[in-house]
């Protein structure tokens, strides 16, 4: 078998992505052993448009981007989605909810019309998305897991459970125990807990769960003296979109 | 059985010895709600005074929540080397239930099939147990758990001015000996180990109709209503088996390094409440509802492995009423039973 060329390449968002795979440093060779990488922005000089293998990160926000991606689409035989923008749309759906127009006039005032900016949308808008990597920034090692499965031709193992169940295993005592909020009950696992790890809420950027209990999130805030606007502040951090779409 | 008496002047140095040449395992104040039982290394740590730990200090150390299991190399042949990974270890400070649960745990990983991961480390295991004031929400004395009678070495009794100790075991009886003097045990002191049950037990608050819980449960099986009712808040999030001392489920985990030559298998703590438990090779799931997985979850703990072994998969330690966010309680869902079926 021939190892699948994989391009990795980035929309809007910080970057981070990019850099997790390269953060992968003891196992990077190992990874350039079982694939080729062929397009990648942040790590390479060459670049192709000839891969098996996408590894998108970023949300789309321009009608350039819808372009790109679309290509992108008809090139690659699998995409995977890698970070909370692309899989959720991530912090830059914040700018759906103020609308479009305002949101343009209050970052670019009276130069809003040099700028080609849609309303953003995760890549899986545009094309059908195999897997995805979530959480930002995504684990590393989950990346390593969906390459790996690719090539033995099996599905990865991403948790469809709440991070409670990494948490538990990891003995933390519950954040809500010592007063703060957490989106923990609701949010797809897979991070390892690393939030409630270091003492600190979960703000729910794998992506929520197939099946959440939202009313018993309401009642658990109740319960604790929170509102459920507190809850929908941390919510709208990594998923106004899905929100939105919801209304 | 034997019993002895260990003077409150000779305790320190009988620990201090302990520590000295064991890895030592017990429990030290984590923050200001739980405890958490780990390795120490100076008798300033340990605090046998304590409430709550989020997970069951037995059941951490003999069965983790992440354990490799065998490394394996794929070549002309496959090379397949089991790991087991286990140390001389004192457990010291668990309470009575918790060591009920550890004697849960010890039939389940024996009955069927010897799991040599846990029996490995159980028997490298000196258990060494006291007494702990139970939490509002503990349930041990219903479910005859707040006096462990098998699974330790030694127990200690705090009588106040002197440990009243039971010694289970050769090995128990060993450390006796070796460390400080302990006496025999007189007439007057069982008296008051007596006495200091009769008050220790009328510390538990709680209590459960555990019996007509078991009598009825076959009733109310396929009430969809009255299980509905009790799973509306669940999460499915499954930190009600994480913290149990009775929960043995786990998953098993292949991981192929990029390599594509080595690799290992892990296990790690599955938990009944999560959709993708009953899910099978085919996409279908054998128990897609919250209620059908609670009522799964009751069963097996308060039903099947009573059966099975005589003994509850329940100890009544309150931790799964105490981490579940959603306010679902065992201890009132087994007594709303006899009130349901009543109607």
């Amino acid at each position: 078998m021939s190892k699948p060329k994989v391009g990795v390449f980035g929309f809007t968002g910080c970057g981070g992505c990019q850099l997790e795979i390269l953060n992968l440093e003891d196992q990077l060779l190992d990874l350039v052993s079982a694939v080729d990488i062929v397009h990648f922005r942040e790590a390479i000089t060459e670049y192709s448009d000839d891969y098996d293998i996408a590894l998108v990160e970023g949300s789309v926000t321009t009608k350039h981007g819808v372009e790109r991606i679309e290509k992108i689409g008809d090139i690659a035989k699998i995409i995977v989605a890698v970070g909370a923008c692309a899989c959720t749309g991530g912090l830059n759906c914040l700018k759906n909810l103020y609308g479009l127009e305002k949101a343009k006039d209050l970052v670019y005032g009276d130069k809003k019309d040099w700028i080609d900016t849609i309303e953003t949308k995760p890549i899986d808008k545009y094309v059908k998305v195999d897997y995805m990597a979530r959480g930002c920034p995504p684990n590393r090692f989950e990346i390593v897991d969906v390459i790996r499965s690719l090539i033995l031709g099996r599905k990865p193992e991403i948790p469809n459970y709440p991070v409670c169940v990494e948490c538990k295993r990891n003995g933390n005592t519950c954040v809500y125990e010592l007063g703060m909020t957490c989106l923990g009950p609701i949010t797809r696992a897979g991070c390892d807990s690393r939030c409630p790890n270091s003492v600190s809420g979960c703000e729910g950027c794998r992506g929520i769960i197939d099946n959440p209990n939202v009313n018993a999130q309401k009642d658990v805030l109740e319960e604790y003296g929170l509102t459920v606007e507190d809850i929908m502040e941390n919510f709208n951090l990594y998923n106004a979109c899905k929100k939105i779409e919801q209304k | 059985m034997q019993y002895k008496i260990l003077k409150k002047n000779k305790y320190q140095d009988f620990v201090k010895g302990l520590i000295e040449d064991y890895n030592f395992i017990g429990p030290t104040k984590k923050d200001k709600s739980v405890h958490d039982f780990v390795p120490l290394n100076s008798i300033e740590e340990l605090d046998t005074n304590y409430l709550k730990t989020t997970i069951p200090p037995a059941k951490k150390i003999l069965f983790p929540p992440n354990e490799k299991l065998i490394e394996y190399e794929i070549g002309d042949e496959i090379k397949v080397k089991p790991v087991i990974e286990s140390s001389e270890t004192v457990l010291f400070g668990i309470n009575a239930w918790d060591i009920n649960g550890m004697n849960f745990l010890d039939k389940f990983f024996s009955k069927d099939f010897v799991d040599e991961n846990y029996w490995d480390k159980r028997d490298k295991l000196t258990v060494i147990g006291m007494d702990t004031e139970p939490t509002e929400n503990n349930f041990a004395l219903s479910m005859d758990t707040e006096y462990a009678t098998d699974g330790f070495d030694l127990y200690l009794h705090d009588l106040g001015d002197r440990y009243f100790v039971r010694v289970n075991t050769p090995k128990g009886n060993e450390l006796v000996e070796k460390y400080v003097d302990f006496d025999d045990a007189s007439e007057n002191d069982f008296k008051d180990f007596d006495k200091y049950m009769d008050d220790y037990r009328a510390q538990f608050s709680n209590k459960v109709n555990i019996k007509s819980f078991y009598d009825n449960f076959e009733m109310i099986y396929n009430d969809e209503e009255f299980w509905k009712k009790i799973a509306k808040n669940c999460f499915s999030c499954g930190s009600c088996n994480l913290v149990c001392p009775t929960c043995f489920c786990f998953n098993v985990k292949d991981d192929l390094k990029l390599d594509l030559k080595t690799g290992e298998k892990t296990r790690e703590w599955d938990s009944c409440m999560i959709p993708e438990y009953g899910l099978v090779a085919g996409g279908h799931n054998f128990r897609p509802n919250k209620e059908n997985r609670l009522k799964q979850r009751y069963r097996c703990k308060l039903k099947t492995y009573f059966d099975k072994f005589g003994q509850y998969a329940c100890v009544g330690c309150g931790r799964c009423i105490e981490a579940c966010l959603a306010k679902i309680n065992i201890a009132e869902d087994i007594n709303s039973v006899k009130k349901e079926v009543n109607v």
